[in-house]
């Protein structure tokens, strides 16, 4: 039924593919990670137009398909002059994305914090951006690691969709070897594979992270 | 204060990222050294990815050697064929050299060099299939290229059809041979290959159902870029290059 051959000659091309995938997950999760961090303050400031641009940001986002914004930067933005390259596409549209999905975790996270911390952290004398930094963030990001890494995982996932902007990843690889080789099943599954080992590795680290969080915790 | 300050270096970022508009592309192409140019990378034998995993066929050659006699490199991209002159119109690649055939349609946004091959539409169905015409695909499940002439053909003369419109002609090939399409249009050749090459369970059914000019697509107002292409083309022609090229991926001439 499979085979074989196929899957040993061009699994390493495959590979290839998912190192791409993944440069391009790791980047995107950091600035989405500062995205979402920036706009969860955003949307908690006692300012009336920060907390507007910070919800503007999470609902226009997450109101919108990730492949529509995609393409409004890489196709839609050279019409006004300003030019990225695939990769900076790709990239940044990623990072905007799951940003808003970050801001929403986050900021359950923070409003989770008893306000009673705020308040013992004022009376020692913090300013507010001392106390959110020393005394809320820390708990709050504690908490929100579980989302956080359901928001990874789908990241891990969406970076298929660059595939569409000539970015040669693991699943436009797939498609490509598919065109030459007639073989959709093989290939499609090794890109599955290769998909599920970079979330399970993901998900993983998380957990690990989340368990020596709560052992130092105690 | 300081998200302002982070959304404005993300925007100053943009704008300087953001290439300045060059009067003659053929200077730009030349100061580069790199010539790009456009193709889906999944139409055999005329662009696809080999068993090495690099982007080759004809139209891959023949956008090599052009690039090769202006002095410069040429590089492939391989980018789906919906989106193949919107990338084009960004400024994403530099031509697209990737089996387009040359239409008054298209010459309304885009521009084309001389025609660099010519072939023709053709009907491809199951070898079983009882359909032996145009005719017969009347209410049948028509395959095509998203965004292809085919498609543009199917539409305005197949009545009824029922138009599945796919990514590239291999997906046609898998799905014909599977039975969830009736039939697909696609270029003779690729087509012809197909069957010959992969053993695909598919015959040609009727005649061409027209004639294409193949030509190499870059943006209008680009005067200087296009005479240097025609030229190199020409000159391929002439001292035998291109018979080389055309014969080694497609058996025959196709000038």
């Amino acid at each position: 039924m499979l085979d074989w051959g196929i899957i040993v000659h061009y699994f390493p091309f495959l590979v290839q593919g998912a190192l791409l995938t993944l440069k391009i997950s790791v980047i995107a999760l950091l600035f989405g990670f500062i995205f979402g961090l920036l706009a969860a303050l955003l949307k908690l400031s006692p300012n009336v137009v920060l907390r507007w641009i910070g919800g503007f940001y999470v609902w226009i986002i997450r109101s919108t398909p990730l492949l529509v914004q995609l393409f409004l930067i890489y196709f839609g933005l050279p019409q006004v002059g300003i030019d990225l390259g695939p990769f900076m596409s790709g990239v940044l549209a990623l990072a905007i994305n799951t940003g808003a999905y970050n801001a929403e975790t986050i900021r359950g996270g923070i409003i989770s914090v008893p306000s009673g911390q705020m308040e013992a952290a004022r009376s020692l004398g913090m300013g507010s951006a001392l106390a959110m930094r020393r005394i809320i963030l820390p708990q709050a990001i504690r908490m929100a690691i579980p989302a956080l890494g359901n928001n990874f995982v789908i990241l891990i996932k969406d970076t298929s969709l660059v595939s569409t902007i000539t970015l040669v990843e693991l699943t436009l690889t797939a498609q490509r070897l598919i065109g030459s080789t007639y073989k959709p099943f093989e290939m499609y599954l090794m890109a599955a594979f290769l998909y599920a080992i970079l979330t399970t590795t993901t998900s993983v680290l998380l957990s690990k992270l989340e368990t020596k969080i709560a052992v130092e915790r105690r | 204060m300081k998200k302002c300050t982070v959304a404005g270096m993300l925007v100053l970022s943009m704008l300087l990222l953001a290439l300045p508009a060059s009067a003659n592309k053929l200077e730009e192409i030349k100061a580069e050294g790199e010539l790009t140019f456009a193709l889906t990378g999944q139409y055999p034998p005329f662009n696809f990815v080999d068993e090495n995993n690099q982007v080759t066929g004809f139209d891959v050659q023949v956008g090599k050697e052009i690039a090769r006699r202006l002095g410069v490199a040429g590089v492939p991209v391989t980018t789906a064929w919906d989106g193949i002159i919107g990338g084009l119109l960004a400024k994403k690649y530099d031509l697209i050299c990737g089996s387009m055939a040359i239409t008054p349609q298209r010459l309304e946004t885009i521009d084309f060099s001389d025609p660099y091959y010519r072939s023709g539409a053709q009907i491809f169905t199951h070898k079983s299939s009882d359909i032996t015409s145009v005719d017969g695909l009347k209410d049948k499940k028509v395959g095509v290229t998203l965004g292809t002439t085919y498609e543009e053909w199917v539409r305005k003369n197949i009545e009824g059809a029922d138009i599945r419109t796919y990514k590239g002609v291999p997906d046609m090939v898998l799905e014909a041979a599977n039975g969830r399409i009736s039939a697909f249009v696609t270029d003779k050749i690729v087509g012809a290959l197909a069957i010959k090459e992969k053993g695909a369970p598919l015959k040609l059914v009727g005649d061409l159902l027209y004639e294409e000019k193949m030509g190499i697509a870059l943006n209008q107002g680009n005067p200087q870029l296009k005479a240097a292409i025609n030229e190199a083309l020409t000159a391929m022609k002439d001292d035998g290059t291109y018979h080389e090229i055309s014969m080694k991926w497609l058996g025959i001439d196709v000038r």
